[in-house]
C-alpha cells in the first residue's frame, strides 16, 4: 500500500493530514478495529491480552492481505478478458499465493452461505456455483464446528480440485 | 449502546445474521477491493462474502502466531513487535514485510513518520 504508515484505527484523523491524495478517509480503508479485535481474541486463549498498537496492525494487515489477494485475482480476469472478479477467482489467488489451507474453510463457508441464500433467492449465480459441489466430505476438522450444516457436505467430493480450473478458458 | 436498526444488515437478511457474530463488514471490504488497484472494475456479489471469511482465518492466524511470540517472550499482552516478527518469520506473510518493517521504523523514529510518508509521496 502506498498511503503511507498513518496508524489506522486509532480514532484520529490523520488522513487528510500529510498529502490530498490520503485523503481517503480511515474508514475505507480499513476494517472495523471492533471487528478485528473480536477475532482476534477468539484466538488467544483466555487469558491473553491484546495492546492496542497489535490490533491496529493486524488491521492494516488484513487491509493488504485483501489488497494482495484481489490484485492477483484481478490480474486473472484481465488475462481472461473477463470483468467480474468473481469468488472462484479468490480462491484461485489465496491457492496462488499460498493460502491454500484456507480453501476447504472456505468452500464449507460458501456452501453454507449458498444454502440459507437458496431458501430465499432460488438459483445461484452462474460463475460461482463449482466452490459449492466439491466441498470435502467429513474428513475436514472444521466440520467439526459447524455442525448446523452437516447435511451440506453431502455433496460429492470426487472433484476435489474442481475449481482450481479456470472457469473460462482465454479467449 | 447504538441498536443496529431495522434496516441495518445485522438485524435485516445480511449475510452478518447468517454467519454469526465474526463476521466482517461487506461494504467494507468492497471498498478496500476497489482500492487495490485500477483495473479492478466489478466484483461479484460472492467475493466480499468470501473475503469475510477468508479475512477471519488470516487474522486467527496471524494473531495465534504473533501469541507464540509474545509466550516465548514470557508475555501475556499481544503487542505490534509480536505481530511484526511474526509477519517475519512466516514466509506466507511476506507481502507484509513492508507494512510491518515501516511501523517497527516509526516506532523508532518515533515523529519522523510524516517527513518519511512525505517522501514516499514524491517518489509516486
Amino acid at each position: 500500500m502506498s498511503e503511507g504508515p498513518a496508524s489506522p484505527g486509532g480514532g484520529s484523523h490523520e488522513s487528510g493530514e500529510h498529502s490530498p491524495r490520503s485523503n481517503i478517509r480511515e474508514q475505507d480503508r480499513y476494517l472495523p478495529i471492533a471487528n478485528i479485535s473480536r477475532i482476534m481474541k477468539k484466538a488467544l486463549p483466555a487469558n491473553g491480552k491484546i495492546a492496542k498498537d497489535a490490533k491496529e496492525t493486524v488491521q492494516e494487515c488484513v487491509s493488504e492481505f485483501i489488497s494482495f489477494i484481489t490484485s492477483e485475482a484481478s490480474d486473472k480476469c484481465q488475462r481472461e478478458k473477463r470483468k467480474t472478479i468473481n469468488g472462484d477467482d479468490l480462491l484461485w489467488a489465496m491457492a496462488t499465493l499460498g493460502f491454500e489451507d484456507y480453501i476447504d474453510p472456505l468452500k464449507i463457508y460458501l456452501t453454507r452461505y449458498r444454502e440459507m441464500e437458496g431458501d430465499t433467492k432460488g438459483s445461484a449465480k452462474g460463475g460461482d456455483t463449482s466452490a459449492k459441489k466439491d466441498v470435502q466430505q467429513g474428513s475436514n476438522p472444521q466440520l467439526a464446528h459447524q455442525g448446523s450444516f452437516s447435511q451440506s457436505v453431502s455433496y460429492t467430493n470426487s472433484q476435489g480440485q474442481h475449481m482450481m480450473v479456470p472457469m473460462q478458458g482465454p479467449e | 449502546m447504538r441498536q443496529a436498526g431495522a434496516y441495518s444488515k445485522l438485524l435485516c437478511g445480511g449475510i452478518s445474521r447468517r454467519t454469526g457474530p465474526h463476521s466482517l463488514p461487506l461494504a467494507r471490504i468492497k471498498k478496500i477491493m476497489k482500492k487495490s488497484s485500477e483495473d479492478v472494475k466489478m466484483i461479484s456479489g460472492v467475493a466480499p462474502i468470501v473475503f469475510s471469511k477468508a479475512c477471519e482465518l488470516f487474522i486467527e492466524e496471524l494473531t495465534r502466531r504473533s501469541w507464540n511470540i509474545a509466550i516465548d517472550g514470557k508475555r501475556r499482552t499481544l503487542n505490534k513487535d509480536d505481530v511484526a516478527s511474526a509477519v517475519i518469520a512466516t514466509d506466507l506473510f511476506d507481502f507484509l514485510i513492508d507494512l510491518v518493517s515501516n511501523s517497527h521504523a516509526n516506532l523508532v523514529a518515533g515523529e519522523c513518520v510524516a517527513s518519511n510518508t512525505n517522501v514516499f509521496d514524491s517518489i509516486f
